[in-house]
């Protein structure tokens, strides 16, 4: 069948300006659903990036007692040279300690005279095969077993809590946001049935006289993707303000680590990209189902 | 043109509208549809164009088993038969003009066809002057002309109207009977609910008679009686 697209085209403007405060509160409430949920994958992307970020810096630190015997620190030294799985091992002298904790204390002379350089514990630095941190922290608890072992502290620890901290926060945002589209959508397909609704007559009068359902119903389901494209529109706007306030916030407070965060032109795009589709989809579909539950009332 | 074969349809917790109705319409007749309210006059012609399925029996329309017809081909099927009503089912937004072409529009007629048909149905129904007025600024039989015009103007083979005079004196529904005589004579079968005895008195077409949900009287040049 031939659809005359300036029809569609009419139809569909005259629908979205016929009730625009409905119109309003279903673009904003897709809005604020897409906003969550660009949010969410900002997190997400921006948490990828830091395990990538900190993938190569895995080496954990085994902290030797001050007083430790010799054979001790000799069995520690030969069972890392011995280990498959540690790539790189190096012992860090009490004089090289001492110097780093002058160098650290330099401003506060009287935590230095408190310090003896035979007081200062000494430590390895291991670098392990397996990047994985949970590897490296099954590998690092079985150091901790070794006599004159006094700690054993992973550079990648706190990354983790970081990191457990921000999967955490993106996914209460992705459940927020999952409600939130439920709720855009019931109130796309309560649009649609309203718009409907006041059209019903005309609707009666295309069935007559032989419009096929497709027909009717493309221009309803185009309005809600249009409405659910300007909503998604509008949250485009409000992730990339959001991201420009965190990277704003992470230069001025120089938080290198956090420089993930910081999403680049392409991640954005992405962003931008399927919240807009999401917005469609999400316009398309639920008008699509209310106008064929009218259609087959 | 059209064929009932022993229909019947019961509207849920109502009186059964239809029984075991038979009946047979050729091409081209002109067919009255009697009967007091409520006796199945509108379900038969709702049950002609699809907007009502029946329990039981079968309807062929211009040789087609309408029962067996998928869901996608009813447009096609309205396509081919106009409908008329006593409330006329006028859009109020839409001119004279844009009423009737609507119904072109609708199916995907290109605008060239519209532009062309619409100015001769209005001329056909004596509207042409009134081609840009509103509903609201016609009379009753007008807007019967106009609703005439937008059920005329794809040219169907069958035509159904129910109670198209109900709204109208006696002198407008004249013309208005004169108008679907015309349509009637150009080959359109034309099926016409009505409890207008003076009409069908005076026509002298053939009669069929309802009286709760059966057909009591299928008589040719019949009178309202």
């Amino acid at each position: 069948m031939a659809f005359r697209a300036d029809y569609i085209a009419k139809e569909t403007g005259q629908n979205l300006v016929r009730n625009p405060s409905l119109g309003i509160a279903t673009v904003l409430t897709v809005a604020v659903s897409l906003t969550l949920l660009g949010a969410a994958m900002l997190v997400r992307v921006g948490v990828a990036g830091l395990n990538d970020r900190f993938r190569d810096d895995v080496e954990f630190i085994i902290w030797v007692d001050p007083d430790v015997a010799p054979e001790h620190l000799a069995l520690i030294e030969d069972t890392l040279s011995a280990s498959a799985s540690i790539s790189d091992s190096r012992y860090v002298t009490r004089e090289e300690v001492f110097a780093e904790f002058q160098q650290y204390y330099k401003e506060t002379p009287t935590v230095l005279e408190l310090v003896k350089p035979d007081e200062v514990p000494t430590y390895f630095e291991v670098v392990p095969i397996e990047p994985d941190l949970a590897v490296v922290q099954a590998l690092g608890a079985e150091y901790r077993q070794l006599p004159g072992v006094f700690k054993v502290q992973y550079a990648a620890e706190y990354i983790k809590k970081l990191n457990d901290f921000t999967r955490l926060a993106s996914r209460v945002m992705m459940i927020a946001a999952v409600f939130s589209a439920g709720a855009s959508t019931m109130l796309m397909y309560n649009t649609i049935r309203t718009a409907m609704f006041a059209r019903r007559r005309e609707i009666e009068v295309m069935r007559l006289v032989g419009a096929t359902s497709w027909f009717i119903r493309l221009p309803f389901m185009l309005e809600g993707m249009i409405q659910g494209a300007i909503g998604a529109g509008f949250s485009v706007v409000a992730v990339l303000l959001l991201n420009r306030g965190i990277s704003k916030q992470l230069n001025q407070n120089d938080l290198k680590l956090l420089a993930s965060f910081d999403l680049s032109q392409s991640d954005l795009l992405a962003i931008s990209g399927w919240l807009v589709l999401s917005g469609a989809v999400i316009g398309f579909l639920s008008s699509g189902i209310a106008v064929t539950r009218y259609l087959d009332a | 043109m059209i064929k009932l074969e022993d229909v019947t349809k019961e509207y849920p917790g109502q009186t059964i509208a239809l029984r075991n109705a038979d009946a047979d319409i050729g091409k081209g007749e002109f067919v009255f549809l009697i009967g007091p309210s409520g006796s199945g006059k509108s379900t038969f012609l709702r049950l002609l164009n699809k907007q009502e399925a029946p329990d039981s029996g079968r309807i062929f329309v211009a040789g087609k088993d309408i029962g067996k017809m998928s869901k996608r081909d009813v447009p096609k099927l309205r396509r081919n038969i106009g409908a008329v009503f006593q409330d006329y089912k006028l859009l109020q937004n839409k001119t004279v003009n844009e009423n009737v072409s609507f119904a072109l529009e609708v199916i995907g007629r290109p605008r060239h066809v519209i532009s062309t048909q619409v100015p001769a149905i209005l001329e056909l129904v004596g509207l042409a002057d009134m081609a840009h007025k509103y509903p609201h600024q016609l009379s009753g039989g007008e807007q019967q002309r106009v609703s005439i015009a937008r059920a005329f103007v794809n040219r169907p083979l069958i035509l159904l109207a129910d109670e198209p005079t109900g709204n109208l004196d006696p002198q407008t529904a004249i013309g208005i009977m004169r108008l679907l005589d015309r349509i009637n004579k150009t080959g359109t079968t034309v099926l016409m609910a009505t409890h207008d005895r003076g009409i069908v008195d005076q026509m002298r077409r053939r009669v069929i008679e309802l009286a709760d949900g059966h057909i009591v009287r299928d008589q040719s040049r019949g009178v309202y009686v």
